[in-house]
């Protein structure tokens, strides 16, 4: 057995322990992920009672199959597809805008870029709850009060600043090569934009589509200030129904959130996978 | 001959600063109307006592902000947020790139670990306060019961009823929350490198350990950047968790800058105040982000 | 506050006498109704069934009968009630008619011009014969600010008849009583109280319930307006009691981490934890729709038991800690000039006496969200043994002390919930926390 081959066993067995030891991490964390969304799912299956008697960490005895149908029946569609317009709508405007501004911020040089940089790091500081009554006022001023559509400009514009923070990080990754040969072949900067920098801000774009998808999807405070019919309410609002003074059910509650969940764990089994894709097939062509 | 260089410098220029307004224009308008407005508006308020609805208010001109600088539960809300983004970086941090890492070396395969371990990611913070609430219980809860398996006899571990353990529980719950969406952003951070690179790595005889320290992780530079900077001003104005799980307490242990805001300026009919407090939060958020993007500057290649 | 009560209760004694002059069913003494069109904004927190078709069907039956006015019914989370209602008023968009919960917060919207007074209307016209405690709550400053449509709640000793049996105890008297109750509760291996002190204002009703058996109201009205202080004898006994308790374990472990809320506490009743709960009476609701057979052999009630030592000092204790009138509904009636705009307080009051709290809308109330309105002759209607301890308990009062927390101003407020878990944590004694309740105290009066 020569010199070369003990090494290459050695080296061998070593990464097959870091491999073991990683897997043994891997295994452990995902538990601690899957627990509590699992009793989140199997808490839906309850009634309060069962549930605070056993227990929170009880296996349904018996299952309770109503908390479902409870939901459907007082309108939970119609929370979600409205839901699913406005976060829908806001996502799309807000990944074209931040794509635009951090394109400059990351790859061109003028005289305000720092500053701007820094305004867009300052603005990411303002505490949400302070433009609660300036954005009211300005709702109402705008003729869009009670209207689903008010909550455009504040989720577009709250996600903003840390997507443009983000993506300027993201697209000053890309080398600057890839821009430069594509000017001498006469591209101005916007068709370099749309046509090199976009396309390879991809995996960019959709941790910030995943991001602020989530943040949207379960925003609060702002659709329960600005809407007020049950005609113009977002799923997060949904829960109210079930939550009075002084009264909670929260197994209804919860599946309320089970439900509004899944919609998301889908869209993320999709997107997900575009960015292994990335590293698999080399998103990344210079 | 430098006559026209010039020109053309300066032409360039003024097609540059012209192409960044442009692209800078529907962002920034944006931003002016719903966040530039709404911040001046906070810092003229708090220049006024005011109980938030009446119409006369007083101008006291920088009294309040006298009161802030010497408001030791301001300050102590402060330390508690300083404690929470120490450790929010610490953990989330840390935890999200080596999940990143994990499914980076492992491919497709372990498409099944990354999915679970978003989920945390995707529950809501209510459903977050009522079951964390049961796992962190003193009687019955998760730690409790593992103490009492270790210790042989029943052990109590009082995580959320007793300071300083509530902030750290909280910290603990959070971690928990946001690592998921670190991991994303490594992985979106590893999938950006050029494969080319890892290609041209392991022909020239570089192990995987070698890849990633010496390439891939330098690389990601700006990413981890950014991240942290993330981390940091999400934990310095957080308010979520707190505020469903443990409502500040117990006795303001848990109180964060953004909580103590909230109810100055919605219950306790202090809004002049309040708004003071957002707007000294506010300068110090953005002085500590703009310090560490200054301190940890990353080689930036525009 | 005595000035007031009486006051009132001569109010209440002419107008009564009035009204029975003027008995005949049909000659309803309302003021009439403008005939234009109206439009009127209504928030409450009516999100959930039974309370949500309850009060529509109210505001329904209003718009049948004047169909020239719309009532624009807006159901806001009981959660984020008050910064809604906050944010409405700083853009001038208060609605005309809104739900609160009397005490500090009331108070402070009628300071800051979004409450009509509503003293000369409710003279003048008929309204339910509500009662004394109620319309006491609903004023501020010897005027009356809000019409109440939440029922009563009362803050009794929920407690497990099961357990009771088993173990052998008679319901206490008797603080004392109460103690040897605990004490053999756990010999018994039970744990006496639940409490979900996470939220606070649930270990404030043992202090409340002990301050007030000890010094009656006398000691609570001087140091609310700090001629006395809340380091006096009763605060300093109640806060010690607690103490003692708290070391002897009549609590459950963790009590400081738990969220009622939740239903953490009665989780550790249904699970044969705890035997005892000291509760507003809302629970029986609460633990009735949880289980109704629980409820139907589990669950009994019982008043807080007397000081016997203050008692033969001639303490009264009959002082019931609770909220006479759950919510009331004040209204923002003004024109643009900001005079009073008569068509729409009118309108809103009929609304408010005549179908809120009407009939229809009490035997509702009783049947489907057992809740007890807060008007006169109620109380012999009352079927559920359990609301039945309550509302005795409730109609003996010679005083209904409105929740501390509800009651103080709202910067006192915080104060005294923070001080409740560190009480209850033995992290401060009750000295301390009384005078953290005075400086607070004193600095809100100074505004």
């Amino acid at each position: 057995m020569n010199q070369q081959e003990t090494d290459y066993r050695k080296q061998k067995a070593k990464s097959r322990l870091a491999w073991g030891v990683a897997i043994f991490f891997a295994i452990f964390w995902l538990l601690v992920a899957l627990i509590p969304f699992a009793f989140m799912i199997l808490n839906s299956f309850r009634k309060q009672f069962d549930m605070l008697s056993q227990g929170v960490f009880h296996f349904p005895d018996p299952w309770f199959f109503d908390n479902y149908p409870n939901i459907v029946k007082n309108g939970f569609f119609g929370y979600f597809f409205r839901s699913v317009l406005i976060v829908g709508i806001s996502l799309v405007l807000m990944l074209i805008i931040s794509s635009f501004a951090a394109y400059p911020l990351s790859r061109m040089s003028f005289r305000l870029r720092n500053l701007i940089y820094a305004g867009i790091v300052a603005c990411m500081s303002i505490p949400m709850h302070v433009t609660l009554i300036p954005i009211f006022k300005m709702t109402n001023k705008m003729g869009l009060r009670d209207n689903l559509f008010a909550l455009l400009g504040p989720y577009v514009t709250f996600a903003l600043p840390m997507s443009i923070f983000i993506l300027t990080a993201f697209m000053m990754t890309i080398p600057k090569e890839v821009e430069e040969s594509a000017q001498i072949d006469g591209c101005n900067k916007f068709s370099n934009f749309f046509q090199i920098i976009l396309p390879l801000s991809k995996s960019g774009l959709s941790t910030l589509a995943i991001y602020n998808g989530v943040s949207m999807w379960n925003e609060f405070a702002f659709a329960n200030t600005l809407l007020t019919s049950a005609n113009q309410k977002t799923l997060p609002l949904a829960l109210g129904q079930f939550k009075g003074e002084h009264s909670a059910d929260m197994p209804l509650m919860l599946a309320v959130l089970v439900l509004s969940a899944l919609p998301m764990i889908i869209l993320f089994i999709i997107f997900q996978d575009k960015l292994v894709k990335g590293m698999m097939a080399g998103a990344v062509k210079g | 001959m430098s006559k026209k260089k010039n020109t053309l410098a300066r032409e360039n220029a003024r097609s540059t600063a012209f192409a960044a307004t442009v692209f800078l224009l529907p962002a920034l308008i944006l931003i002016a109307i719903y966040m530039i407005y709404p911040i001046f508006d906070t810092f003229r308020t708090g220049a006024f006592k005011w109980n938030g609805i009446s119409a006369d208010r007083i101008y006291v001109g920088l009294a309040n902000w006298k009161t802030l600088l010497a408001d030791k539960v301001f300050w102590s809300s402060f330390s508690h947020n300083i404690i929470v983004m120490i450790f929010s970086i610490l953990l989330q941090i840390p935890i999200g790139l080596l999940l990143a890492t994990f499914l980076d070396a492992s491919g497709r395969k372990a498409n099944i670990f990354k999915i679970i371990w978003f989920f945390p990611y995707l529950m809501s913070s209510v459903a977050i306060a009522f079951l964390f609430n049961y796992i962190l219980a003193t009687n019955g809860g998760l730690f409790s019961s593992i103490a009492t398996l270790i210790n042989g006899k029943r052990t109590l571990v009082d995580l959320l009823g007793k300071n300083p353990q509530a902030l750290f529980a909280v910290i603990g719950v959070m971690a928990w929350q946001f690592t998921p969406f670190y991991m994303v952003y490594f992985i979106a951070g590893y999938s950006n490198i050029d494969t080319t690179l890892y290609e041209a790595a392991i022909i020239d005889g570089c192990t995987r350990k070698d890849y990633l320290f010496k390439i891939a992780i330098p690389l990601l530079g700006p990413i981890f950047k950014t991240a942290c900077t993330m981390s940091l001003i999400g934990s310095l104005k957080y308010f979520d968790l707190v505020f469903n799980m443990t409502q500040g307490g117990p006795a303001r242990g848990t109180e964060l800058m953004a909580t103590y805001m909230y109810r100055l300026s919605f219950s306790e009919f202090n809004m002049g105040y309040g708004s003071c407090v957002a707007a000294g939060m506010f300068i110090l958020i953005t002085f500590i982000a703009l310090l560490f993007n200054r301190i940890f500057v990353v080689k930036e290649d525009y | 506050m005595k000035r007031l009560l009486a006051t009132i209760i001569t109010a209440a004694m002419t107008l009564s006498m009035f009204s029975v002059g003027a008995a005949a069913e049909e000659a309803k003494n309302i003021p009439e109704l403008t005939s234009e069109p109206l439009t009127i904004t209504l928030w409450d927190i009516a999100t959930e069934d039974p309370t949500k078709s309850i009060q529509e069907d109210a505001v329904q039956r209003f718009m049948a009968d004047y169909p020239n006015i719309t009532v624009n019914q807006v159901h806001q989370m009981n959660d984020n009630y008050k910064q809604q209602l906050i944010v409405a008023m700083a853009a001038n968009e208060c609605p005309n008619m809104y739900i609160h919960w009397s005490g500090g917060p009331m108070a402070e919207y009628y300071k800051s011009g979004f409450v009509n007074d509503l003293t000369d209307l409710y003279n003048t016209y008929d309204h339910p014969d509500f009662i004394d405690a109620a319309i006491a709550q609903a004023s501020y400053d010897d005027k009356i600010l809000a019409i109440p449509f939440g029922g009563l709640s009362g803050c009794d000793i929920f407690y497990n008849k099961v357990i009771f049996e088993e173990v052998g105890l008679e319901v206490p008297e008797t603080i004392d009583e109460l103690e040897e109750v605990c004490d053999k509760l756990i010999e018994a291996g039970y744990v006496p109280f639940s409490l979900a002190n996470g939220s606070k204002w649930t270990g404030s009703m043992y202090y409340m319930y002990l301050v007030a058996r000890h010094s009656g109201n006398d000691e609570f009205a001087a140091a609310y307006d700090q001629t006395g202080s809340f380091t006096s004898e009763a605060f300093i006994w109640a806060g010690e009691k607690i103490q003692d308790w708290v070391k002897k374990g009549y609590f459950n472990d963790g009590f400081n981490s738990l969220v009622t809320d939740n239903g953490e506490d009665r989780a550790l009743l249904y699970d044969n934890t705890c035997a005892m709960m000291l509760h507003g009476s809302w629970q029986i609701r609460s633990i009735t729709s949880d289980s109704a057979e629980w409820a139907q052999e589990h669950l009994g009630t019982f008043r807080f038991p007397k000081d016997a030592e203050a008692e033969a000092k001639g303490v009264p204790q009959d002082v019931e800690v609770g909220t006479a009138i759950g919510n009331g509904f004040s209204f923002n009636c003004f024109k643009e000039d900001g005079s009073v705009d008569e068509d729409m307080l009118n309108a809103c009051y009929v609304l408010a006496t005549q179908y809120y709290n009407d009939d229809i809308y009490n035997e509702r109330q009783m049947k489907e969200n057992s809740t007890i309105p807060s008007i006169k002759g109620f109380e012999t209607q009352v079927e559920d043994p359990n609301n039945k301890v309550v509302i005795d308990v409730f109609f003996n009062a010679s005083n209904v002390q409105l929740w501390y927390d509800q009651y103080l101003p709202a910067s006192v407020t915080e104060v005294h919930k923070n001080c409740m878990t560190e009480l209850f944590g033995l992290e401060k004694t009750p000295l301390e926390i009384g005078e953290e309740h005075d400086a607070a105290m004193k600095a809100a009066l100074a505004e």
